[in-house]
C-alpha cells in the first residue's frame, strides 16, 4: 500500500516544483499595478464610505429629499449667496466623471502634439532595485511562491507568515 | 489696475490663495482643498473650516482633484465658495479679477468647465489661468526682482499629486520637452503608511497624522547605502531612528519627536528606523514600488536633453525646485549630487530653491497679477460672453498651442489636415464647429 501512493505524490511535488520555479510575469505586472493604485487612494476604506458617509447625512431630511434634485455638497454652505447656477455649471457638479473618461471624452489620444498621455517619464534603463518587502533592507532572495524579495531568514518567516499569497499550484 | 486681482494657486491638497491689494502681505491664504469629515468632531469640514477641526483621528478626505486633475467639482465649488465668502477673502467676484493655476496638460474639455465655473458661477470680471510653472518667470525663484529672469530655465514642480519637470526658454513653455513623473505627496504618505501599518501600527485611516510624520522625520538620504547599514545594524537604537510620540486627541495633543526629557508611560511610540529615507527616496527609484519611470534626476536628464543642443547647458545651469514635496530636507542636495554625475561633464549645475517652496508660485503669482501687462493677458466677462471658451483657448497659451511659434497664424489648427480637423469637432463650441460646415458645405456641391 505505501509503495503505490508514494509514486504519485512525488511526482505531484515535481510539477508543483518546475510550475513554482517561473511565476507568471504577468501576474506580477498586475499585482504591482494594484499596488500602484492603492497608493492615490484618498482614504483607505474608501468603497465603503463613500456612500455611508454621503446617506448619512441625508437622513434627517427623510426619503422626499432624495428625489430628483440630488443635493449636494456645495449646496449646503449657502454662504449668503443665493442664484441659480447656469445649465453648465449643474451639469458639472452633478455628474462626476472620473480621470479615466475625461481623458477619453477629452479626445486628446488624437492630437499630435504633446498631451498628458505622452508626457510620462519613460521607463528606466536598469533592472529595478530588489527591496526586503519586510524590513526595507536589500531583498537578497525571492520568495518561490509570489517572487516577492526579503533579506534573511527572520523576514523570510515574517513573508511566509502574513504577506504571501500562498498561490496554490 | 482699480479692481482688487484675486490669486488662487489651485492645489490638489492645498489652495494658496490672497488678493493682490492687501497690502504687503506676500503670504497666501493656505486652505485645504477637500471636504473633510471627523468622525471624532462628528462634523464635516468644508475647505477652510478645517481650521477648525480637533480631532483628527480616521478623517475622511473627498478631494477634488484625482491623480492631479479636477474632476470632482460639486467638491470644489464647496470649497471655493468658502473661500469667496467673507470667511476667508471677502471679495465680491463680479468686480473683480481671478488668476488661477491649472495642472500641466489640463485637459481641454476640464478647461471649459474652468472658463464655465469663473464666467457664469462666480461672474468675474476677467481671468487669466495658466500653469505654476509659467508664473515662475515673473517670481524671484532665480534671484532678485530687479535682474531679469534668466533666459532659460527649468522648474522642477513637485507637489501633491504628481511631479512635473518643465524647461521655460524666454519665458514660455518648453510642451514638448515638460515630463511627469507620477510620484507626489499624496503617494508618499499613502506609501508610509503602508510600511508603518505593516511593521507597527495600523494606521491606514490615519492620513492626516501619517502626512505630519511624513513632513516631521522623513528626509532624503544623501548615501543610501550607509543609511541602510546603519538603520540594519540596531534597528532601536542608531543615528537615524526617530521615536515619535502619537499625538492624543482626548487630551488635545499633536504628535511630536521624543525629546530626551519626555517620559510618558502611556505614549504610543512609532519609531520611524529607515522609513525615514526609505519612503523619499521613490522619488529617485520609482522602481522601488514597481513604478516603471526614471527617478527625478533622469526625468531632468531626459527632458534636457529633448531640448536644442546649445542652450542645454543653461538648462543644467538654471533649476529650480517649487512645490510642497521638494521642502523635504535634503532633497535639493541629493538631486545636484546625482545630476552632477548625469549632466556633461563641462556644465555647471545650478539648483535654486526657494524659502518656501510650496508658495514660490503663488509669490510670483502676485508679482505677475501686480505687473501692468497682466490685464493683457486677461479674456473679459464680455469676450466670454461672445466667444465662449474659445476667447480663453485663444488667449492662453497653454500646451496646445505648440504650434503657435511656427505659425503666427491666431488659428494654427484651422489649416491642418482634415483629420484633424475632426478631431478638433469633438472638443469644439458652436462658433468654430460653424466656421468648418460653412467651409465643407461648398465644397460639398462641388463634387456633385
Amino acid at each position: 500500500m505505501p509503495p503505490k501512493r508514494g509514486r504519485p505524490r512525488r511526482q505531484v511535488q515535481v510539477e508543483a516544483a518546475a510550475a513554482r520555479a517561473h511565476i507568471d510575469p504577468e501576474l506580477i505586472a498586475k499585482r504591482t499595478k494594484r499596488h500602484l493604485d492603492e497608493l492615490e487612494r484618498s482614504n483607505y476604506t474608501e468603497s465603503s464610505t463613500l456612500f455611508a458617509s454621503a446617506d448619512d447625512e441625508d437622513q434627517d431630511r427623510g426619503p422626499a429629499a432624495r428625489g430628483r434634485a440630488r443635493q449636494t455638497i456645495s449646496d449646503k454652505r449657502e454662504h449668503g449667496r443665493k442664484k441659480k447656477s447656469t445649465m453648465n455649471i449643474r451639469t458639472a457638479v452633478l455628474y462626476r466623471k472620473n480621470l479615466a473618461t475625461l481623458i477619453d471624452e477629452s479626445g486628446i489620444a488624437a492630437l499630435p502634439g504633446p498631451t498628458y498621455l505622452t508626457a510620462a517619464v519613460p521607463p528606466p534603463n536598469e533592472p529595478p532595485r530588489l527591496i526586503c518587502s519586510v524590513c526595507g533592507y536589500w531583498g537578497k532572495y525571492k520568495c518561490k511562491k509570489c517572487a516577492m524579495p526579503y533579506c534573511d531568514l527572520n523576514c523570510e518567516a515574517v513573508h511566509d507568515e502574513t504577506r504571501c499569497e500562498r498561490r496554490v499550484l | 489696475m482699480g479692481s482688487p486681482v484675486r490669486n488662487k494657486n489651485n492645489g490638489a491638497f492645498t489652495i494658496k490663495c490672497g488678493l493682490t491689494n492687501s497690502g504687503d502681505s506676500s503670504s497666501p491664504r493656505l486652505v485645504t482643498n477637500a471636504v473633510v469629515r471627523s468622525k471624532g468632531d462628528k462634523a464635516t469640514y468644508i475647505g477652510h473650516e478645517f481650521d477648525r477641526c480637533r480631532d483628527f483621528s480616521s478623517l475622511h478626505y473627498r478631494l477634488p482633484f484625482e491623480k492631479g486633475y479636477l474632476v470632482d467639482w460639486d467638491a470644489q465649488k464647496a470649497v471655493w465658495d468658502g473661500i469667496f465668502s467673507e470667511e476667508v477673502l471677502r471679495v465680491n467676484t463680479t468686480e473683480s479679477s481671478l488668476l488661477i493655476t491649472e495642472p500641466y496638460f489640463n485637459l481641454p474639455n476640464l478647461q471649459e468647465v474652468y472658463d464655465q465655473f469663473v464666467f457664469e458661477e462666480y461672474e468675474f470680471a476677467s481671468y487669466h489661468r495658466c500653469s505654476p510653472a509659467a508664473l515662475i518667470p515673473y517670481g524671484n525663484l532665480y534671484g532678485s526682482s530687479s535682474s531679469a529672469p534668466p533666459e532659460c530655465m527649468l522648474v522642477v514642480d513637485s507637489g501633491f499629486s504628481f511631479t512635473h519637470v518643465v524647461p521655460i526658454m524666454g519665458s514660455s513653455i518648453v510642451w514638448s520637452a515638460v515630463k511627469r513623473l507620477d510620484i507626489g505627496g499624496k503617494l508618499l504618505t499613502n506609501q508610509l503608511k503602508e510600511l508603518v501599518s505593516f511593521r507597527q501600527w495600523n494606521m491606514m485611516d490615519e492620513t492626516y497624522i501619517m502626512s505630519h510624520v511624513k513632513e516631521t522625520c522623513c528626509y532624503v538620504s544623501t548615501s543610501y547605502r550607509r543609511d541602510m547599514e546603519i538603520c540594519r545594524e540596531n534597528p532601536r537604537k542608531n543615528d537615524i531612528v526617530q521615536e515619535y510620540i502619537l499625538p492624543d486627541f482626548s487630551a488635545n495633543r499633536q504628535g511630536h519627536i521624543r525629546k530626551a526629557e519626555d517620559v510618558g508611560e502611556t505614549d504610543q511610540i512609532l519609531y520611524m528606523n529607515n522609513e525615514r529615507f526609505s519612503v523619499p527616496e521613490t522619488m529617485f527609484y520609482p522602481s522601488d514600488i514597481g513604478l516603471q519611470q526614471l527617478g527625478l534626476p533622469g526625468a531632468i536628464a531626459y527632458s534636457i536633453s529633448l531640448l536644442p543642443n546649445d542652450v542645454q547647458g543653461m538648462f543644467w545651469a538654471n533649476i529650480g525646485l517649487i512645490g510642497g514635496t521638494t521642502k523635504i530636507p535634503g532633497f535639493r542636495d541629493r538631486l545636484l549630487h546625482e545630476l552632477r554625475s548625469l549632466a556633461p561633464i563641462d556644465v555647471e549645475v545650478i539648483i535654486h530653491t526657494a524659502a518656501d517652496a510650496m508658495t514660490e508660485a503663488y509669490k510670483s503669482a502676485l508679482a505677475f497679477a501686480r505687473s501692468g501687462d497682466f490685464s493683457s493677458y486677461v479674456v473679459t466677462r464680455a469676450e466670454y460672453q461672445e466667444s465662449g471658451s474659445n476667447a480663453s483657448r485663444r488667449r492662453f497659451k497653454d500646451w496646445k498651442s505648440t504650434d503657435n511659434e511656427k505659425c503666427p497664424d491666431p488659428y494654427p489648427r484651422k489649416g491642418k489636415a482634415p483629420m484633424q480637423e475632426s478631431d478638433d469637432e469633438r472638443i469644439s463650441i458652436p462658433t468654430r464647429g460653424g466656421r468648418a460646415r460653412n467651409r465643407t458645405g461648398p465644397s460639398g456641391q462641388r463634387r456633385r
